[in-house]
């Protein structure tokens, strides 16, 4: 068994698996080409966490995870890559790092990983926005007004119905004159726009990715996207 | 040309480049040296690299001796010691004893360069039970192995997979009585584990520390590339114990950025110990009169304290490690600097 260097004891709120797993994953990280570009070596001055929105708010650190990576500490790493990486906006405020890490960028490329290997962590944190996926999928457009539910936002808290309720209200008082009033616009998009998107997903690899952590959107997706490519040829 | 004596006490690197600039500027030297040989504790201590470009401390150390006793103004006494010291500024005698006899010898000026010694880790207390385990070493012992490019435990002479160095050994601890920081060990602790990653790629580095003080241009050659070339990882939290675990140790102590505590298995853990004044320098003080300061070394500052070579005695001057924890740039500046205070006071010597 490989010694580890990690100190005390995880609280994890996940299974653990296997140093061997975890180092894999970890070396997948830092096989990836930008990586070299993303950390140089950390003194653990905080610059980054202070400038952190994130870690205003919740327990998360970017110093933790430059730091854990230039330290190779594969138990912590898999920590990050289960919970942390997900509680980052990705804002990249943290590049003002004096020894021009990239702990946001860290996080992507972790992030990439965890998607890619379809990590049960990942599949569950994600859930929360197959609808958001679906939206920019098909339409190429984030979330629209007309979308608000209680049932598919539950992470927006008691709100949400209120919101829903009194949408044109609301709407009425964003202070935007191409906005104000627009309820149910839902984004339309041009045929041809759509079929652009769609290559995209495809000719990218994006759909193997979705497929990884969510087989039935991946099932739904593919039938929109081929019944239209197969419309256009 | 020549206007007199500067006596040097210490052929170290301190004494030996204050040999060279008093000479060079047009002095006699007289330099004593207790030792049979010049070099000073880099010699004596078999230290493999100077921090400086990584270079060869043998190499460096003996082109400065060389420089220093081939010019035809200084005479080296080796095997020899002062024992006394009458006058005063512009006209000293100074009684000087080895294994032939005493004899005196006449100077317009004193340099002081009896530099320091390493911290002795169970001088008071079994510190991190250096005398108990083998596989516990200081910086002084790991010199040695790395000038030998051999790397290895001494308990059983296989090379370590795990080393960890433990920063501020006998330095910055009013428990201890040194509390003022040693000033180059962050630095040779930084050099020492690129050159273990250097010999031996596969192992881990790690470097427990309070303050990491990297000045100047350490940062970025020695401590950034330790960590961005060599990975060698530096981890804030001093050691509290060190344990005998099967065959290898067991280190205890606090993770503080990562806040959790720590206990960890290592093959070789190395004692970054401080600086202390040496025996030599101790000795030389109460011989020459010269005020010490709480721990033992020279006070130096002068009457405007803020004379880095100036001694609580007119005509005698300090320089390097005998005066305060000092790397080699301090050292050499402090001994150039010396130098000219000597040279300045044979030919003023109301001046001094």
């Amino acid at each position: 068994m490989p010694q580890q260097y990690t100190f005390g004891k995880a609280t994890a709120s996940y299974p653990d698996v296997p140093y061997e797993e975890k180092e894999r994953l970890f070396r997948e990280v830092k096989e990836d080409p930008r990586y070299e570009d993303f950390l140089y070596g950390c003194y653990e001055c905080g610059i980054c966490v202070s400038a952190c929105p994130s870690a205003r708010f919740y327990d998360y650190s970017p110093r933790v995870i430059a730091q854990t990576m230039a330290r190779e500490d594969v138990d912590r790493f898999y920590e990050i890559l289960a919970e942390d990486i997900w509680n980052c906006a990705q804002c990249f405020s943290c590049v003002r790092c004096p020894r021009q890490n990239n702990p946001g960028g860290l996080v992507t490329l972790i992030r990439e990983v965890a998607v890619r290997n379809g990590i049960q962590e990942t599949r569950d944190v994600l859930q929360g926005y197959t609808r958001v996926i679906y939206k920019v999928m098909l339409k190429g457009n984030q979330v629209s007004p007309d979308m608000l539910q209680p049932d598919f936002f539950p992470d927006w808290g008691p709100w949400v119905a209120s919101f829903r309720g009194n949408m044109e209200i609301w709407r009425q008082a964003i202070p935007v004159d191409t906005l104000r009033g627009v309820t149910d616009a839902a984004w339309r998009t041009a045929d041809n726009t759509l079929r652009e998107l769609y290559t995209i997903w495809f000719e990218t690899g994006n759909l193997d990715i979705i497929e990884e952590v969510d087989e039935g959107l991946y099932e739904l997706l593919l039938d929109v996207m081929e019944e239209e490519l197969e419309d256009w040829e | 040309m020549s206007e007199g004596t500067v006596l040097i006490i210490g052929a170290g690197p301190a004494g030996l480049e204050a040999a060279r600039t008093a000479a060079q500027l047009g002095a006699n030297v007289v330099l004593v040296e207790k030792r049979d040989r010049v070099g000073g504790t880099p010699d004596e201590s078999n230290y493999a690299k100077l921090t400086h470009h990584f270079r060869d401390a043998d190499e460096a150390i003996g082109e400065l001796a060389e420089a220093a006793t081939s010019h035809p103004h200084v005479q080296v006494l080796t095997n020899s010691q002062v024992v006394s010291v009458a006058g005063e500024a512009g006209d000293f005698r100074v009684g000087i004893q080895n294994g032939a006899g005493a004899k005196t010898v006449h100077a317009g000026a004193i340099i002081v360069a009896t530099g320091f010694q390493h911290f002795d880790p169970g001088r008071e207390t079994q510190y991190y039970n250096y005398y108990s385990f083998s596989d516990v070493i200081t910086i002084a012992d790991m010199e040695g192995m790395l000038k030998a490019h051999q790397v290895v435990r001494p308990s059983n002479g296989q090379p370590p997979e795990r080393v960890a160095f433990i920063q501020c050994v006998g330095s910055r601890d009013r428990q201890i009585g040194n509390e003022y920081c040693s000033k180059v060990c962050c630095g040779i602790a930084s050099k020492q584990a690129i050159e273990v990653k250097q010999q031996l790629p596969n192992s881990r580095v790690f470097i427990f520390y309070i303050d990491m003080r990297m000045y100047g241009y350490w940062e970025n050659e020695l401590y950034w590339p330790a960590q961005e070339q060599h990975h060698v990882n530096y981890v804030k939290g001093l050691v509290s114990e060190i344990l005998a675990k099967d065959d290898r140790l067991l280190i205890r102590g606090e993770d503080t950025t990562m806040g959790r505590p720590m206990e960890v298995v290592m093959d070789l853990v190395v004692l970054s110990v401080g600086m202390e004044p040496s025996q030599g320098t101790r000795q030389v003080a109460e011989i020459l009169g010269l005020e010490q300061n709480k721990y033992g070394y020279i006070q130096a500052g002068g009457p405007t304290h803020i004379d880095p070579v100036a001694t609580s005695r007119p005509g005698i001057f300090v320089a390097g490690a005998a005066a305060r924890p000092s790397d080699l740039d301090d050292t050499f500046a402090t001994a150039g600097l010396a130098a000219a205070r000597a040279v300045a006071t044979l030919r003023q010597p109301v001046m001094a």
